[in-house]
């Protein structure tokens, strides 16, 4: 069933990269199709202890296993990614208009994400999670930028992919230091392990997850990734992305419990991120990045609790997941349905709401109040399992943990009034503004999670058995833990009201203080300028080294040959060095140094050519003396069409060389100088110290028995080292393939273009020179 | 044209035309017991095609075709052994019994070779077009940068 479905992704994807331009907007209805197929199933498997595994060895000589695994944990979370991607398709249907461009493109996108999270959360091999975690990256780059002429989207987009495809180079740091430690590279057998690896595995993991999971000081690049249309944000920001970071802790967590760092750093990420995303939620007055900074601050919770480690914690975290990811998600909905329809999500502009946009005022409500933690929704047990877990702990963790979690819930609260006073309260009409009518596809969806919180509360008991289940596989004491309708006037409760009244308060009092703009994106815009400097870097350097002039490339090139020729000077054995097997050779050898000198000295291009070509004729000769005619084949046939190549080049240059200048001169004759000794030492120094027997009677043994042959030589090219023929021919491709476009593209275009740069980089400075075809010395 | 205006190239160039073909072939089938193979190959053809070419019988064509065919029958047959499990680019030996010839062993290292016969040819047809070569059939000497740039 794992392949199955994973394959019916990979299919859907195709058909609409194939069929998109057609499908239009109905692209959308194929992609949901594999999510709500695997939806369906992980709801088959939810609360139950059966485990459904899948896998095959990738590269046997590395231990690289492709494996998934879907247990009671992942079966919660893929039916949460691809769920909510089902409905986030049906939203999609109603959020773009029916004539808006790229619709297959985005479809397929979303789907190629949407698998690449499946993937992700099915993965029991850290190898294999490493991929889908990398691929979620790239899907979530190309989301975030798909209105790919603002360059605000680009670059936020840039942002985005720069950071946590940083964090993808610690992870995959972190996964080698951690098998090097653990021994396995399988999830479900993972054991506690210590000692220094160990720690430096543990950062590393926990810093690639607070890229991913948006934990401050890498949180810059969520708010900007709200450039994307609302189904992406309402996707990839509150239900699926963010949280893989979070999964990772999770599943991740019991290898290293018991190493020194990985509880005050996981601590010290979600507490910060917790206090700072839930004020910034408080100060901004675009209601999609009061919910992109709430999710950062729900994010930073649930860091907290993954990394406290208590097997209450860790019920807690898993249900404030299932919650979150619920309300979140229709709270992104809402907020793309109001600036579809009212034209504007500045929370200062609209006003009174709930008259014109009911069924949506609804949803925000249910789903609000669900965020701040209020009976009768999902959230209130979830967050009063998270307070218990806080409450339970003692002495300075109890203050610091305990007081935080707590600030950080009273701020919750806050901003979630904020904004649903923004919205939708207020009686003033709003001027110069009409309400678009609804739209039935948007509606649903929210429709459906707003129901989900309600009857997440009704149906409490099959939740809590869904998340135990789900949470024993973190942490096998976690088992006794349940979630409460009605907990009684414990502390909790008590905590937790007085948490409402103040955010209330809180949150009235602030809604009622007009703030003109959000603050300033320092953050984002400190990031932009490291990646900028970073590219400005890398150009200067690009143009130094590849500064484009052919003799300074061969001098180079030669410097370094003679550089590393110079160590063999002292394995030349002049005794092993004798003059010629048979005279022929000396004669042959000096037809060839006279040829070559005279190539130094001749003042015509086609004489210098023929000369040339007489020197690769007497090498010929030379290798019939030597008894292999294979070479003599092969040197006669290359420099036959060597010498009709340097006619037909010549054509298009003076016939004499130009006079060259003295320092011009002495240039050349160091380097040609520099060059032939350095091979003389090089083939003086190998010829000098043998070692051991030539292989030839063990390839001639292979060629027969293996390649079937009796020619040695070219048993050798097609089979014996056929990976090395395979390279040279790739080789050929490439130059043919240059000579081509070099060509053809100077006989169309009238000028030369310029190299259109792979990454968007803003302007500055100067272009990165086009590389020279020609620089004639 | 050399060939409009001299028939003896014309008719000697003709006539090497279909002996250096039989000897580019022979060279490719015996590569395996003796000196040949598909880079000899296609270099003979490749020089035969520079003959043709300079003397004005043919024009320089299909390279990138060739190239093409070239790659993916290399790739494949690098590749397909993977699909049996077996590692890349290892060889598959077939003998059968053909009435005259007698025994005929052969394998996919031929394959291997006829892709690189049409690699090896493609670049030799790459340069003839880049370098003009059919202006140097036309009017004895290749177009200079000037007249490439006038032809715009």
């Amino acid at each position: 069933m794992i392949w199955f479905l994973l394959a019916l992704f990979v299919v859907a994807v195709l058909v609409i990269a194939v069929a998109g331009s057609r499908l239009g907007r109905s692209s959308l209805w194929v992609a949901a199709v594999p999510m709500a197929a695997t939806a369906l199933w992980s709801v088959t498997l939810l609360g139950s202890d059966e485990v459904v595994e899948a896998g095959f060895s990738w590269v046997p000589g590395l231990d690289l296993e492709i494996l998934f695994r879907v247990d009671g944990l992942r079966a919660v979370l893929s039916l949460l990614v691809a769920g909510i991607g089902a409905l986030v398709c049906v939203y999609a249907v109603g959020y773009f208009s029916s004539s808006a461009a790229g619709m297959g493109k985005f479809a397929a996108t979303l789907l190629a994400f949407s698998w690449a999270m499946v993937g992700l959360v099915w993965a029991d091999s850290v190898w294999t999670l490493f991929v889908f975690w990398e691929a979620t990256s790239i899907t979530s780059f190309l989301l975030v930028g798909f209105k790919n002429t603002d360059p605000v989207a680009r670059t936020a987009a840039r942002r985005a992919l720069v950071i946590t495809a940083s964090g993808g180079l610690a992870l995959l740091a972190g996964f080698v230091l951690f098998v090097d430690a653990a021994g396995t590279s399988v999830l479900s057998d993972i054991t506690p392990v210590t000692g220094s690896t160990a720690t430096a595995a543990a950062i590393l993991i926990l810093v690639a997850a607070a890229t991913k999971s948006a934990q401050v000081p890498f949180h810059v690049w969520l708010p900007g990734a709200m450039a994307a249309p609302t189904p992406v944000s309402a996707y990839l920001h509150s239900a699926t992305m963010v949280k893989a970071g979070v999964i990772l802790v999770a599943l991740i967590a019991p290898a290293f419990q018991e190493t020194d760092v990985w509880k005050p750093l996981g601590l010290t990420f979600g507490l910060v991120t917790m206090i700072w995303g839930s004020v910034g939620a408080l100060r901004h007055v675009d209601a999609k990045l009061i919910l992109a900074w709430g999710t950062v601050s729900q994010l930073g919770l649930l860091i907290t609790l993954l990394a406290m480690g208590t097997p209450k914690a860790t019920f807690a975290a898993i249900s404030i997941l299932v919650a979150h990811a619920v309300f979140k998600a229709a709270l992104f909905m809402v907020v793309g349905e109001v600036d579809v329809r009212a034209g504007t999500r500045n929370i200062n502009e609209l006003s009174g709401l709930r008259r014109s946009m009911p069924i949506t005022f609804g949803v925000a409500v249910v789903s609000g109040l669900s965020m701040a933690g209020i009976p009768p929704l999902l959230g209130f047990p979830a967050k009063e399992a998270a307070i218990e877990a806080v409450l339970g702990l003692a002495d300075t963790e109890l203050l610091v943990v305990g007081g935080l979690v707590i600030g950080g819930a009273v701020l919750t609260v806050a901003y979630t009034t904020r904004l649903l006073l923004g919205m939708f309260g207020g009686s003033a009409p709003m001027a110069e503004r009409t309400v678009a009518p609804r739209r039935p596809a948007m509606s649903a969806p929210q429709v459906v999670l707003a129901t989900g919180s309600v009857a997440g509360f009704v149906a409490l008991g099959w939740v809590t058995d869904v998340v135990r289940t789900a949470s024993v596989i973190v942490e096998p004491d976690a088992v006794v833990y349940t979630l409460y309708r009605w907990p009684g006037l414990t502390d909790a409760f008590v905590t937790s009201m007085i948490v409402v009244a103040l955010g209330v308060l809180l949150g009235g009092l602030l809604a009622r203080r007009t703030v003109l703009t959000g603050p300033a994106a320092r953050g984002a815009a400190f990031a932009d300028t490291v990646i900028d400097s970073i590219g400005r870097a890398a150009r200067g350097i690009a143009g130094v080294v590849q500064h484009g002039s052919l003799p300074l490339y061969l001098a180079t090139t030669v410097a370094t040959v003679g550089a590393a020729s110079a160590a063999f000077v002292g394995e030349i054995d002049t005794d092993a060095l004798y003059l010629w097997d048979n005279r022929a050779e000396a004669v042959l050898v000096v037809m060839i140094v006279a040829a070559a000198v005279a190539a130094t000295v001749v003042s015509s291009r086609l004489g210098a050519a023929l000369v040339l070509g007489a020197v690769g004729f007497s090498m010929a000769g030379l290798f019939v003396a030597l008894g292999a005619p294979d070479l003599v084949l092969t040197q006669l046939l290359v420099e036959t069409v060597i010498v009709v190549g340097f006619v037909l080049g010549l054509g298009r240059l003076a016939t004499k060389f130009p006079r060259p200048t003295r320092l011009w001169l002495a240039g050349r004759i160091a380097v040609s100088v520099v060059i032939g000794a350095a091979i003389a030492v090089a083939l003086a120094g190998a010829a000098s110290s043998p070692t051991g027997q030539p292989p030839i009677d063990e390839l001639a043994q292979s060629a027969v028995d293996e390649g079937g042959g009796n020619n040695v030589v070219n048993v050798i090219l097609t089979d014996t080292r056929a990976l090395d023929t395979l390279g040279e021919v790739i080789v050929l491709l490439a130059v043919a393939v240059g000579i081509l476009t070099l060509t053809r593209r100077r006989a169309t275009t009238p000028a030369p273009a310029k190299v259109p740069a792979a990454v968007d980089l803003p302007p500055s400075g100067s272009d990165p020179q086009p590389i020279a075809s020609e620089t004639s010395p | 044209m050399i060939a409009r205006t001299s028939p003896i190239v014309a008719l000697a160039v003709s006539a090497v035309t279909p002996i250096a073909l039989l000897i580019a072939a022979y060279a490719l089938f015996v590569g395996h017991n003796q000196p040949g193979g598909g880079f000899a190959a296609g270099l003979l053809l490749g020089a035969v095609l520079v003959l043709r070419t300079v003397s004005g019988l043919q024009e320089p064509k299909y390279a990138a075709v060739l190239l093409a065919i070239g790659g993916v029958i290399v790739g494949v047959d690098a590749l397909s052994p993977l699909l049996w499990g077996e590692p890349l680019l290892d060889q598959f030996v077939v003998s059968w019994d053909v009435p005259v010839l007698g025994t005929v062993k052969t394998g996919s290292a031929l394959l291997f070779d006829l892709g690189v016969v049409a690699v090896v040819v493609g670049l030799v047809i790459a340069l003839l077009e880049g370098f003009g070569a059919s202006d140097l059939a036309e009017r004895g000497r290749t177009p200079t940068d000037s007249e490439m740039k006038a032809r715009r």
